[in-house]
């Protein structure tokens, strides 16, 4: 069979960062493609490349024998690709018709509505679609929205459609729907490539997928006889080096007590975090990552009950939970954790309450202390913190919140995006706070990381956690199944 | 709406700003055929020529000077007040009522007891706003824009009835009892104590900016909001604060116009200053001590756009052109896009 596309050698990186490293891909005509693989695997940087939203640093794309580069999203549109976001290009006052023909150069100059609205209607009929052409996209529910996106694709004549975790705001029935439309257009010869975490949705409807890890192909296989389990393992890799081994204590006192914790993006997170324990929690991104964290350190609001060493704290204020020994490393730095426009002093004393009057020399001197204490590499203490990289950044919140030798921390993406020397430096830190008897909630997209430093591992799927595994009884299989939303 | 101002190098981009709106004025001057230094030369002098003259300058810029730091202080906070006019007008009002329902013989309590009673209007009056916004969520901008409207007819309505001098052809109180006039107080100068008053005030509004865990956490909520809950500031309550303390500064600027300059409360008396206040706190950096050059340059305009009038024949309101061309160019040098 003739491939319809064809990428070959796919690199390109970001800083030290090999996003993709000499990837390969195949799409044939007919066929649906499953695009497998973790956060930061380099499935989206591989479509963006595909797509020319970014240039590749070196390899080549060819689609319907002819060779891509140095093209534009717009070109990428008019050679047969169509990509559908996770989130839809939509404008939601306008109706369907509307929508199809916006961007469209064959809608004609002086728009030809009727015409377009009775294209739509035959394709709605052809592919199952059930899309009236004068809905309002505001009213329209998310599965039906989606279809208003497949149809502008079928309509351009896309050869190729890339879907990106198309089924992750779906409801089931929804799902279905989308599935027996992915398999219409396979009978009409156009190519799939289908993004997802999901491993059922993966064995239903691809022909074949491939999996990727850390930037590479780590496997490709036709689905019919390929075990879940297998494709579990291919995502989540198999040699896991400990860095920090545990130590074997026995756990202590219960630190952080959570039952029942509900609320936008949570559906009952239970948990027991001890004394001298770090609690990893391993997850897809957008299963409740951002709200367990803000809900347990109080930026949030949510139902059910948060004990903090003996006290109740789900009604409490965020100063409050501070005080009780709650330190909290949010994933957000741009906005939340650090003040870019203030001084590192200034950051470093963010979360001060004490007293009605600052004290400048003071705080400059104990901001001293911290940047020579957790290593913050800057011209001084009055240095702005935008000035600052990422990992000198992170490093004056991680000196804030430890520093105050919390009893219970929260710690979110709190390595992400950070060379590997400070990765190792915010590492150090939390399994040093751990050793002197603080409990830690690790929190992290990264797998590896969590593996590392986690004496237990929780897996957050669906708002919830599907399980927790201690150390000794680490099963990759069965968390890759959890993370891929097999309870 | 957020505003972010590049912090970096902000004097000389405001000096450029204004040397630059000087410059196109001194070029509109000339296409209207007048010399532009004649005009500017006589505007400096109608300004600050003589003291009389210079105590009128003082007196113009001490409205916005009091309500400008207020708007600054708001504006640092994140929270865009545009409610000023309002709050002067009610003010205003607040200290006429409070000077005619409670007249006192020995002027200093006399005059407190009706500039306590402009600042409480003020306040009250920044309340109704900040109370909307809070409770309802309805944008600052458009509650502070929209109540601007409700208090100048509210003020009317007042001196067409209880407040209004019966027989006047024209809305206004009765005149104020001598002992709540503002004396004029500046040794050498025709002016009234209000500018010394604002100066001092600006500088603790500077100290509760920087030296205080409040003016602290209202610089964090103006930075970031998110950040400003992290750390656990309450929102709510710096947006209270920053409310109060403005629509106070505001109303004190109103009684002071009020017991100053008119000696009674006149419809319109101060049409326009909440408005200039809000240009003359970003001309100050929204740094109050700096609010203090930037309301004088607009106090000595103003003083000085008559006398350019009377002696060259340039309009007056050409005056309003260069604060035009002012704010335009001061924003356009200071203000950047929060996204960079």
């Amino acid at each position: 069979m003739v491939p319809l596309l064809e990428m070959r050698g796919i690199v390109r990186t970001f800083g030290a960062v090999r996003a993709n490293d000499g990837i390969d891909l195949d799409v044939a005509a007919g066929r649906i493609v499953g695009l497998l693989g973790e956060n930061g695997s380099g499935k989206s940087t591989l479509m963006k490349l595909l797509f020319g939203m970014l240039p590749p640093d070196s390899g080549t794309i060819i689609f319907k024998g002819r060779e891509l580069s140095g093209h534009r999203p717009a070109e990428a549109m008019l050679a047969g690709l169509a990509m559908i976001h996770q989130h839809f290009m939509l404008i939601e006052a306008m109706s369907v018709v509307d929508n199809v023909m916006l961007g469209w150069p064959a809608a004609g100059k002086l728009l030809r509505r009727a015409a377009v609205a009775n294209q739509i209607r035959g394709a709605s009929a052809r592919f199952g679609l059930d899309l009236d052409p004068d809905a309002k996209v505001a009213n329209l529910p998310l599965g039906r929205r989606q279809r208003v996106e497949i149809l502008k694709a079928i309509l351009r004549g896309a050869d190729l459609l890339i879907l990106d975790e198309p089924t992750s705001n779906l409801a089931p029935a929804e799902v279905a729907g989308l599935l027996t439309i992915l398999r219409r257009l396979r009978e009409e010869g156009r190519g799939i490539v289908f993004i997802t975490h999901k491993l059922p949705e993966v064995l239903d409807v691809c022909d074949e997928v491939v999996v990727l890890r850390a930037g590479r192909v780590a496997g490709r296989a036709p689905v019919a006889g390929v075990s879940r389990a297998a494709l579990a393992e291919m995502m989540v890799g198999r040699d896991t080096t400990h860095a920090h081994s545990p130590d074997p204590r026995p756990p202590g006192a219960v630190r952080l007590a959570v039952r029942g914790l509900r609320g936008p993006g949570l559906a009952g997170v239970e948990f027991d975090l001890h004394a001298g324990e770090i609690l990893g929690v391993a997850g897809v991104d957008g299963n409740g990552q951002i709200e367990l964290a803000d809900t347990l350190a109080g930026l949030r609001r949510g139902e059910g009950s948060i004990v903090l060493n003996g006290q109740e704290i789900a009604r409490a204020s965020v100063a409050a939970r501070m005080q009780a020994g709650l330190a909290y490393l949010p994933a957000d730095r741009a906005q939340t954790s650090l003040v870019r426009a203030m001084t590192i002093a200034e950051n470093f004393g963010l979360r001060d309450h004490a007293g009605f009057l600052l004290h400048p020399a003071a705080r400059t001197a104990h901001a001293k202390e911290l940047m020579t204490a957790y290593d913050v590499r800057a011209p001084g203490p009055q240095t702005v913190a935008a000035r600052l990289s990422g990992g000198n950044a992170q490093k004056i919140v991680v000196g804030r919140e430890l520093d105050r030798a919390p009893s219970v921390v929260i710690a979110h993406q709190a390595a992400w995006g950070l060379d590997p020397g400070a990765t190792r430096f915010v590492l150090d830190r939390v399994v040093d706070l751990r050793n002197r008897g603080a409990a830690v909630l690790y929190i992290s997209s990264e797998l590896e990381e969590v593996l590392a430093i986690g004496d237990r591992v929780a897996v957050l799927s669906g708002g919830r956690f599907a399980g927790i595994l201690s150390r000794d009884k680490i099963d990759l299989g069965q968390i890759g199944l959890w993370m891929a939303g097999q309870a | 709406m957020r505003f972010a101002i590049a912090r970096d190098s902000l004097l000389p981009r405001i000096a450029l700003a204004v040397a630059l709106s000087l410059l196109c004025a001194a070029a509109l001057i000339a296409l209207s055929g007048h010399n532009p230094f004649t005009a500017f030369a006589a505007m400096l002098d109608g300004a600050a020529g003589s003291p009389h003259q210079f105590g009128v300058a003082l007196n113009k810029s001490t409205p916005y000077l009091l309500a400008g730091s207020g708007v600054a202080l708001c504006f640092r906070a994140g929270v865009i007040n545009i409610g000023a006019e309002g709050q002067i007008a009610v003010g205003g009002a607040g200290a006429a009522a409070t000077a005619l329902a409670w007249p006192i013989d020995s002027p200093l309590p006399a005059i407190l007891l009706a500039l306590a009673g402009g600042a409480v209007a003020g306040s009250a009056w920044a309340a109704v706003a900040a109370s909307i916004h809070l409770a309802r969520h309805v944008h600052e901008v458009l509650v502070t824009l929209l109540l601007n409207f409700v208090a100048v007819l509210l003020v009317q309505q007042a001196l067409a009835g209880p407040l209004g001098e019966f027989g006047a052809g024209f809305l206004q109180s009765p005149k104020m009892p001598a002992p709540v006039w503002l004396p004029r107080a500046i040794p050498g100068l025709d002016a009234h104590p209000g500018f010394i008053l604002g100066v001092v005030l600006a500088a603790g509004l500077s100290f509760l900016l920087w030296r205080t865990r409040f003016g602290f956490s209202l610089r964090v909520a103006g930075a970031s909001r998110p950040a400003a809950l992290y750390a656990g500031f309450s929102v709510a309550r710096i947006t209270w604060g920053v409310m109060l303390l403005s629509g106070a500064l505001a109303g004190l600027a109103g009684g002071i116009e009020v017991l100053g300059v008119q000696r009674r409360l006149i419809e319109g008396f101060s049409l326009g200053f909440g408005f200039k206040a809000v240009t003359v706190a970003l001309l100050g950096a929204l740094e109050p001590l700096a609010v203090v050059p930037a309301a004088l340059f607009v106090g000595l305009l103003e003083a000085g756009s008559l006398s350019m009038q009377r002696q060259v024949g340039v309009p007056s309101s050409m005056v309003a052109v260069i604060e035009g061309l002012t704010m335009l160019f001061v924003l356009a040098a200071t203000v950047r896009r929060r996204t960079a």
